[in-house]
């Protein structure tokens, strides 16, 4: 790795000005642009030279929504089932989920179900997932119609987005939608369930210290 | 990288490619294949070395990542325990932040919706929910939500761990209701907490970066545990040395919310017995059904030495159990060689009143020599030993061809499960194996009840291959007998891949530790040629910046190179002892990734003799030490 990388990535890494911090998964089968999305969205740069991703990889960036800053740790995974127990390992820790399938693929498209399967088992279960359709760019190639993947996101209940990495569709869309969906989610939990708060902390060190000094705390 | 397609189907077997085949034939072990078994060979989809290393490398960023999060998170929640601490009022006649007295002339006291508190409207916070309803807060609560969410609380249903600013390293260690310790003195002296709850990144079923989170303490803790026997002793050795490095710590351990926990060092050279593989995970050896719980302990590595990482599934923990078999066969191989064989005395057909109760293992050998094939029928176990507290075991028998601690001589039989009396009807085969191997070798058939957790020993028997005759099927019926006790000796590793003369010096002058890389012997050939182009690396770990790593000239064309390197590692001697020396020897490929010949780890985690020249070299400043090192094969040097 590049020392001059190294030191822009742990700029990135140690910046502190930010509110939350979302993890973010890329899922779906080889080849359907979840590197080329991601640099297109962290580095806004584009290759259509195909690098198999090796295992694992993330990116950081901070954006700016619903008046916080909030730091993305963006990971991309490699789509080949060789990589796979690496690559489930990280769904746990993952907020959101892109899944991506590529509309000249239609293998790819099938098998949004079963990506969608491998979430199920092994993310958190609140974890939020967008659908996308990438390289919408090359309409002469398309085999997954737009009407197809809304009807398949409706069917699972995600959002749909059609992108394009190369010529830079929707791509920001994508992530500033899924952020803001885990905000809503955000608040949403919290307030739907105050008690979560307080039951869940109960008996940590943050409420040990209010039990003894709040005494009449009912909580 | 194109598409390679590998086996992901599982009924498929690829034959291994011409190269593979060739180093396969060099082995002095010979090699093995299941024969009615292939898809045990399914994950041939190794990972090389520089997917390794790439993946290390991510990991390695991740984790930096990660700790940076937990002081984040540890400053919110220190923030708000300092809140908390200072809150005045008893939340009732008086508002509970700042203590004011609520009555007739006092402010009006209005309940925190969250704690129910009673709040003045100094410190108490108007807010609005999702759903725009108006939401009135004390401070405390409000910055109890804020906490939530900027700490991904929220998300995972708890505090995510997190480490507290340096400044309170005088906390005291204090242990809640539910028994999770809270643990002090990680290497920095910072308290650091944990919840158990299990959403950190990359937790789950196995992953690489929790794994790699079990650092130092509780990765030794938790290792021990799983482990056992075999651990504790090593551990003890690491401690009972003066290099005063350990402190006391405590690890988590979220197993029924027991906390355990020990003295032990706080360098985390967690190398166990060489399964620290990444490739490990394409041996479909031993835990068909767990790759991802063994993947967990295969990327654990040698990291930074804070113990403020949870470990969510303690099913992860798990020690291969290969390991230990490895350990035993091996330690027998050399005893064979140094003609101990004590196998010859007692036939293995002569039941042992001492054992008998293990049970019976009926099987049958046949030795194919124009084929240099050795077929190994398991026919059946009877009356075997109970393991499990149903009563039952769950018994698999595996197969070793001894000497040889090479994975490739190693076969299994599948495991039938809740049985005394189990039968496999299996044949196993091993190939290349010559005449000469069988006046030389023994075949070893241990009798094992597979355990969620691993497996236990229930009983073994040996068969000298030179008692059999070739293309005559010999058949045994025989009691199965004790493990073969493993001496206290720790150097279990084989020969087969050369060794390393290393001198050490530390040099008080210099305050640097001058390693002297001087050459190696009958390394492993790697080449089609017959010979490697042996270069050694060496890495003075943990070392987050890779400053560390040193590399010889190339050796061309040879297996006893010579070196006569000198690399300098400027280190204070304190800081030297929690190092880790990694020595590995490669073999340069040109256009290929290089090989990985073998490798040898100096530090107080290693034993035996790389403990003992380790330790000769801290304690004797300026005094030059050199050793021979005998190379593991399966060292995978840690990227970090």
């Amino acid at each position: 790795m590049a020392s001059a990388n190294d030191s822009k990535w742990q700029k990135d890494a140690a910046d502190q000005n930010f509110d939350y911090m979302f993890k973010l998964l890329i899922i779906g089968n080889s080849s359907v642009g979840k590197t080329s999305f991601l640099f297109r969205y962290a580095d806004d740069s584009f290759t259509s030279a195909f690098v198999s991703t090796v295992g694992i990889d993330f990116k950081v960036k901070t954006v700016f929504r619903q008046d916080k800053r909030v730091k993305l740790q963006i990971w991309d995974t490699a789509g080949q089932e060789r990589y796979r127990t690496i690559t489930t390992a990280y769904y746990r820790g993952a907020m959101g989920f892109i899944l991506m399938y590529d509309v000249t693929n239609e293998e790819s498209f099938n098998a949004v179900m079963d990506w969608c399967t491998q979430i199920k088992t092994y993310s958190w279960d609140n974890a939020q997932v967008v659908l996308v359709g990438n390289k919408c760019d090359l309409e002469d190639e398309r085999v997954v119609s737009t009407e197809r993947g809304k009807q398949l996101a409706d069917q699972l209940g995600l959002e749909f987005f059609e992108t394009s990495a190369k010529e830079n569709i929707n791509v920001k869309a994508v992530f500033e939608r899924l952020v803001d969906i885990i905000c809503d989610k955000m608040s949403e939990s919290l307030d739907s369930d105050p008690t979560l708060i307080n039951s869940q902390t109960k008996g940590t060190r943050l409420t040990e210290n209010a039990n003894t000094q709040q005494g009449g705390c009912q909580c | 990288m194109g598409e390679i397609s590998t086996n992901s189907n599982m009924d498929r077997w690829t034959c291994p490619n011409d190269r593979q085949l060739a180093l396969r034939a060099k082995l002095g072990t010979g090699w093995s294949v299941h024969t009615n078994k292939l898809a045990s060979f399914q994950r041939t989809d190794h990972l090389s070395m520089e997917e390794q290393e790439h993946i290390m490398n991510v990991i390695a960023k991740a984790d930096y990542l990660e700790q940076v999060e937990q002081e984040r998170i540890g400053r919110l929640v220190e923030k708000l325990e300092n809140m908390k601490k200072n809150a005045m009022g008893n939340g009732n006649t008086q508002c509970i932040l700042c203590g004011d007295e609520f009555g007739l002339l006092g402010a009006n006291p209005t309940r925190c919706d969250d704690c129910k508190n009673a709040v003045c409207t100094k410190c108490g916070i108007d807010t609005y929910n999702w759903q725009k309803q108006q939401l009135w807060l004390c401070k405390i609560c409000s910055e109890n939500r804020e906490v939530w969410k900027r700490s991904g609380a929220w998300f995972f249903k708890g505090i995510p761990k997190y480490v507290l600013p340096e400044k309170k390293s005088d906390h005291v260690k204090f242990t809640d209701q539910k028994g999770q310790g809270y643990s002090r003195g990680s290497q920095r002296g910072r308290p650091v907490a944990a919840r158990p709850y299990q959403g950190t990144w990359g937790s789950g079923r196995g992953s690489i970066a929790d794994s790699n989170e079990q650092e130092s303490s509780e990765s030794s803790d938790d290792e021990i545990c799983s482990m056992g026997k075999h651990r504790i002793g090593r551990q003890g050795d690491s401690e009972s040395d003066n290099i005063s490095i350990t402190s006391s710590t405590s690890g988590q351990y979220y197993s029924g919310h027991v906390t355990k926990e020990s003295r032990s060092s706080i360098t985390s050279s967690n190398y166990h017995g060489g399964h620290i593989s990444a490739t490990e995970s394409s041996r479909g050896d031993e835990f068909h059904d767990d790759s991802d719980s063994e993947s967990a302990t295969e990327f654990s590595r040698q990291g930074s030495t804070r113990s403020n990482k949870e470990i969510p599934e303690p099913i992860k923990i798990k020690e291969t159990p290969d390991a230990d078999i490895d350990d035993a066969f091996t330690k027998y191989g050399r005893n064979t060689v140094n003609g101990e064989d004590t196998f010859d005395n007692s036939p293995p057909s002569s039941p042992d009143s001492d054992t008998s109760s293990l049970g019976a293992l009926e099987f049958s050998i046949l030795y194919d020599s124009v084929n240099n094939a050795l077929h190994c029928t398991v026919v059946r176990a009877r009356s075997l030993k109970a393991m499990d507290s149903n009563g039952l075991s769950d018994p698999y028998v595996k197969l070793h061809l001894l000497p040889g601690a090479s994975k490739s001589n190693k076969l299994r039989t599948k495991t039938i499960h809740k049985t005394l009396n189990p039968d496999w009807n299996e044949t196993l085969t091993y190939y290349g194996i010559t005449e000469d191997d069988m006046l030389r070798k023994t075949l070893r058939l241990a009798v094992l009840d597979e355990d969620a957790f691993g497996y236990d020993f229930i009983g073994e028997t040996r068969v000298p291959l030179k008692r059999l005759k070739a293309h005559q099927t010999k058949h045994f019926n025989v009691f199965l007998e004790k493990q073969l006790p493993t001496e206290k000796d720790d150097d279990l590793l084989s020969n087969d891949r050369g060794k390393l003369l290393l001198g050490l010096r530390y040099s008080t002058s210099k305050q640097a530790l001058l390693v002297n890389i001087i050459r190696c012997a009958n390394l492993a050939a790697c080449d089609s040629n017959g010979y490697s182009d042996p270069y050694v690396k060496l890495y003075l770990k943990p070392d987050r910046d890779k400053k560390s790593k040193f590399k010889t000239a190339v050796k061309k064309k040879t297996l006893n190179p010579e070196y006569n390197e000198e690399f300098i590692y400027e280190i204070k001697h304190n800081e030297l002892a929690k190092k880790t020396l990694e020595i590995t020897v490669w073999d340069r490929d040109i256009g290929k990734s290089n090989d990985f010949v073998g490798g040898v780890q100096l530090g107080i985690n290693a034993k035996g003799e790389r403990l003992k020249h380790w330790f000769d070299t801290l304690k004797n400043p300026d005094h030059k030490f050199e050793r021979w090192h005998i190379l593991a094969a399966e060292l995978i040097p840690e990227v970090k």
